[in-house]
């Protein structure tokens, strides 16, 4: 047994783990911005690129991305080269991962406050980041998997299955949402339209959900937990009965965003379905962390390292129960667009990501420095402050997710709207917006002692860039391949397990979206709708430039409610030539599918101009800029030629007389504002906005206003 | 039907009903137990050593000394009767107050509901005072190991199918990952048993809505709303309950032109101006009128609007009332001199001779 002696790269966990807690503190913060402008709108600052719209999907990115992001590879850098017990495969390439990811995260940020945005959640980024982004990724497979092949330990632990079915499920959903065709560098549009692309959107959206920000945590669960509390893990056999069904049955679920949607009943009834199936195999997770525990309960007490990993992964068992009850249609019909699902959201990241990252960042970062942790007792404040956060958070948001819900249903004995102007509804809860950026501002202090802290311990250690380590070299002994012991052997296999993975997590993407994309009956088409006209075209883009879809929807449900307040019902066949679709996800302001003809033009400009001039009280940020700013239709022909080539029947060689129809249309719309009294300008990029919002929801022209008279 | 049930308000009362039997229920069970439960057993887990040499001042059987056995189960006895009266007077108390607030509910909940709801907790109350009174009072002879609910416990082990701590070695698996090694236990019963009726509840659930049909999709709920609304619209109609462009007649109590001043201060100022003067839309106060004068064009412009000319249909954001209300307010303005009227636009408007007509 010749012993060989090699080293493991403890730099590149130090980097990784520094970027965490950078990166964190600035993601919290942001959030605590956004969380502000929600009840004191002048923290827009009257500006562009810091806008509700615009600086919500920073946050996002920073604190999935960049905080857990960062934490995931410092988790699984250590770890790996500890249960491999090799040193990783290629230092240029954890310097290229490590340096390639930060960069990504500073241009995401500087892009995204500038507007260049898909506007799919999660995956807002335009292409040339979505390119550079798959490279990284790549680079951090090669290294990972290289570190496995050379591995001097046979069988894979657990967590290592969860590090390779987060890496081929992070590929695979990254590729399929980003297939976009570019328009300009920073632009570019889904090949996928309407009811498809919010399939597509969603299966990628909470598969993201299921392997960034769960398997991997997992996996970092299964090493962390055993290692700070010193116990055996309690079952082998549930980690792999629930290893498997859930990497299989969680990709299922992403319907379960589009109930009562326009998406086809079949596929929304399987995403509930699956979604309740998929309770047993989450709390496998949580069971087998918890059970771990056994025999050191006592020590719980003691060790705040142990108090966030325990708090973690109750978090992380509740999340996945009130997910699959928020997948059932009746509560769905009451949670969607509302804050009860800012609630669960938060729950899982502040209570499962947040704390698990805590708890490992508390362990790993005296271990790295060779010292003890420079204040217990802080790090117990920490806990107590970041659980405070939590429970203001969740329970204010679940008061007011409740609230409005049963205020926007709620009818008069007369049968009409009880609450008809929808901004009392948004007004009704700002004092609970209130509570919760008091939530997040105790939980970002407790990340600031943090820091502190782990800045004093790192100061009173010394650092190892390379820790010395041994291990006998690998006997290359075959597992039978027999009953009982079949898993052990795939254990010892990482390419076979890798493509069974794959495999696995295919199906439920494709049983899902071969009948949505081939069947047409799926998507039934409307005679009447038609494409968008050049400037309509233009003004949606700049709808999701401002990130107006942070705040509305478009998507009206089959429930009377909804019909009363908005009009009929949205139907597959009107998104047909939505490149992105913009459904949206929750409604801070009211839906917009049916806005066209509401309003005169004049209202529009007026209300984007200064919110408050025709909703007094409203919280919606001031766009002045549109007003003044041109519209660029220097654009125009190329967005019309990527359109067609996508599936949109504008006629061959419209190009040529796009931008005359859409001065042509432009100057109808500014003739008519004029008349109204309002100084408009025909080439501004107001009049482009105006247009899109007076198309939306005309193309089926069935109010429920003009059916009843 | 669950669907529209959980969408009105009326009728939700079930719920803080149904929560608080449970937690009812639940606190009385505990409370029993915690009486209950075997002293030496709980001294035994209160003061199991902690790892190396922590805290060493958990020491229990410091407290109690002096008084043996008996004398604790005495006072215990004593307590545990005094503690059973006060709790049954502040939880029948609380109960009974609770509920008796539920039963302002007019619809959902029926009478009757209630009062069986009030016979159950007053029950279980009653259960829970009884069973103090019995396991409190009196002396007892030997202190026999009386586990209540045991059954529960072994049940949990059942369920659980853990190989105790004290024989996990048994269990260790060979591998050894970093220092980290792994149980073999079984996988728990009860964690199969909710797999598996989690897969049956998805079976049954994609058979019922697609392959028998017997669940309701998402158009035809919604066809059966607003089928149910109609019908009762239809009643409304029949009693007069609405007010409408034909039927509106114009109010003249102050009740009704504060509710429209404020409506129109709410809604309306924007494009006519605080004092009706005219901004973006038209003079309100002076004898021409665009779309005709008197209660019911008033009406009949605020309900469908103009939106060719820029004028909202407000009917879906103001009940007929309201309407009315604001309608009424602008006549009311009628002759009033604002601070910079817009011209006047439209036609004179003549009051129509009818005597039928509202105004």
């Amino acid at each position: 047994m010749e012993l060989e002696r090699f080293s493991y790269d403890n730099k590149i966990v130090k980097q990784f783990g520094i970027a965490t807690i950078v990166w964190g503190v600035v993601g919290m913060l942001v959030g605590l911005l956004i969380a502000s402008q929600l009840f004191y709108p002048a923290l827009n600052f009257n500006l562009q690129y810091t806008t509700f719209g615009r600086i919500r999907p920073i946050h996002t990115n920073a604190v999935i991305f960049a905080f857990v992001g960062n934490a995931i590879f410092m988790g699984v850098y250590h770890s790996l080269q500890r249960l491999c017990k090799a040193r990783m495969y290629s230092d240029l390439l954890s310097k290229i991962h490590f340096w390639g990811w930060q960069l990504i995260i500073v241009v995401a940020a500087v892009t995204l406050a500038l507007g260049f945005t898909t506007s799919k959640e999660y995956a807002e980024l335009e292409w040339p980041i979505d390119i550079a982004i798959t490279l990284i990724w790549v680079a951090f497979g090669i290294n990972m998997f290289g570190t496995i092949f050379k591995r001097r330990e046979k069988h894979l632990y657990v967590a290592i299955w969860f590090y390779i079915a987060t890496w081929v499920t992070v590929a695979i959903l990254h590729i399929v949402n980003s297939i976009e065709i570019p328009v300009a560098f920073w632009k570019s549009y889904p090949v996928y339209a309407g009811v498809q692309d919010a399939l597509v959107q969603w299966w990628y959206g909470h598969n993201a959900v299921a392997f960034f920000l769960t398997t991997p945590y997992l996996g970092l669960m299964y090493y962390y937990l055993p290692k700070a509390a010193k116990r055996p893990i309690y079952s082998y056999k549930l980690s792999i009965i629930h290893f498997w069904s859930l990497i299989f049955i969680y990709i299922w679920a992403g319907p379960h965003h589009l109930l009562y949607s326009a998406l086809p009943d079949w596929a929304q009834s399987l995403g509930t379905a699956f979604s309740i199936m998929l309770i047993a195999p989450s709390w496998g997770g949580m069971i087998n962390g918890l059970l771990t525990l056994r025999g050191a309960w006592d020590k719980v007490r003691q060790d705040p390292i142990l108090k966030f990993m325990v708090v973690a992964v109750t978090a992380y068992g509740m999340a996945t129960f009130e997910g699959p009850m928020l997948s059932l249609k009746n509560v769905n019909a009451i949670a969607h667009f509302t804050d009860w699902i800012i609630a669960h959201v938060h729950i899982g990241a502040l209570g499962w990501n947040g704390f698990l990252t805590f708890g490992i960042l508390y362990w790993l970062i005296p271990k790295l420095w060779k010292t003890e942790l420079f204040s217990k007792k802080l790090a117990n404040i920490h806990f107590w402050l970041g659980t405070l956060g939590i429970v203001f958070y969740a329970s204010s948001m679940y008061w007011s997710g409740i609230t409005q819900s049963l205020m926007w249903k709620q009818f008069t004995p007369l049968g009409t709207l009880q609450y008809p102007n929808f901004l009392e509804t948004t007004l009704q809860i700002i004092p609970m917006y209130m509570i919760r950026a008091t939530g997040g501002l105790l939980y970002l202090s407790g990340v600031l002692l943090m820091v502190y802290n782990l800045y004093k311990t790192a100061k009173q250690g010394t650092f190892e860039d390379n820790e010395a380590a041994e291990a006998p070299a690998l006997v290359k002994v075959e597992d039978p391949f027999v009953k009982g012991k079949r898993h052990r052997w795939l254990e010892g296999k990482p390419i076979q397990f890798l493509l069974v993975s794959m495999v696995v997590v295919m199906i439920g993407g494709l049983v899902e979206f071969i009948p949505t994309f081939l069947v047409k009956s799926n998507i039934p088409t409307i005679a009447s709708v038609h494409p968008y006209t050049p400037l309509e075209l233009q003004g949606r883009d700049i709808y999701i430039r401002e990130g107006c879809v942070g705040c509305h929807s478009q998507l009206i449900r089959p429930f009377r409610s909804e019909t009363e307040r908005y009009g009929e019902y949205s139907k597959a066949g009107e998104y047909v030539y939505d490149h992105p679709f913009l459904w949206g996800s929750k409604r801070t302001g009211p839906d917009l599918h049916r806005e066209g003809g509401k309003y005169p033009n004049m209202w529009h400009y007026l209300h984007m101009e200064n919110p408050s001039s025709m909703s007094p009280g409203s919280i919606m940020p001031a766009f002045p800029w549109l007003l003044t700013q041109n519209l660029d239709t220097t654009t125009t022909v190329a967005k019309i030629s990527a359109m067609r080539s996508i599936g949109v029947p504008y006629p061959a060689g419209y190009e040529k007389y796009a931008n005359q129809d859409l001065n042509a249309q432009a100057d109808s719309i500014a003739n008519d504002l004029m008349k109204a009294g309002v100084p408009a300008e025909n080439n501004k990029e107001i009049i482009a906005l105006i247009a899109y919002l007076q198309r939306l929801g005309t193309d089926i022209k069935v109010n429920k206003q003009q059916v009843q008279k | 039907m669950f669907n529209h049930y959980l969408q009105s308000i009326e009728g939700v009362g079930i719920y803080p009903i149904f929560s608080l039997l449970v937690f009812f229920i639940f606190f009385v069970v505990m409370l029993i137990w915690m009486l209950k439960a075997d002293k030496s057993h709980l001294k035994k887990m209160s003061e199991l050593p902690l790892d190396k040499d922590e805290d060493s001042d958990n020491n229990y059987s410091k407290i109690n000394s002096g008084k043996t056995k008996q004398e604790i189960m005495n006072n215990r006895n004593k307590f545990s009767t005094k503690l059973g009266l006060l709790l049954f007077f502040i939880l029948a108390g609380s109960s009974f107050s609770t509920l008796s607030a539920q039963t302002t509910q007019p619809e959902g909940i029926t009478q009757s509901y209630i009062e069986l709801m009030l016979i159950l907790v007053f029950g279980i109350t009653l259960m829970a005072f009884a069973l103090l009174f019995y396991f409190g009072m009196g002396e007892k002879k030997k202190e026999p190991e009386f586990h209540p609910f045991s059954f529960l416990t072994k049940i949990k082990d059942k369920m659980m199918g853990a190989v105790p701590v004290e024989q996990e070695d048994e269990i260790l698996l060979e591998d050894d990952y970093d220092g980290i090694k792994e149980l073999d236990n079984r996988v728990p019963p009860w964690f199969n048993l909710l797999f598996l009726i989690t897969i049956i509840f998805a079976i049954y659930y994609l058979l019922d809505y697609h392959v028998f049909k017997t669940g309701k999709l998402q158009a035809q709920e919604y066809q059966e709303e607003m089928h149910a609304a109609a019908i009762q619209q239809a009643e409304l109609m029949k009693t007069g309950a609405f007010v409408n462009e034909n039927t509106v007649t114009r109010l003249m109590d102050d009740a009704s032109l504060d509710a429209g001043k404020n409506i129109f201060k709410t809604n309306c100022v924007p494009c006519h101006g605080p004092d009706a003067g005219g901004v973006i839309g038209p003079n309100l106060t002076d004898d021409y009128w665009i779309h005709g004068g008197g209660i019911k064009n008033i009406f009949h412009t605020i309900k469908y609007g103009v939106p060719a000319k820029g004028m909202i249909s407000w009917q879906t954001q103001l009940n007929p009332k309201q309407i009315q209300d604001v309608a009424s307010y602008i006549m009311s303005l009628h002759g009033t001199k604002p601070a910079n009227p817009k011209p006047p636009q439209g036609t004179l408007y003549v009051k129509p001779q009818d005597s039928a007509s509202a105004n």
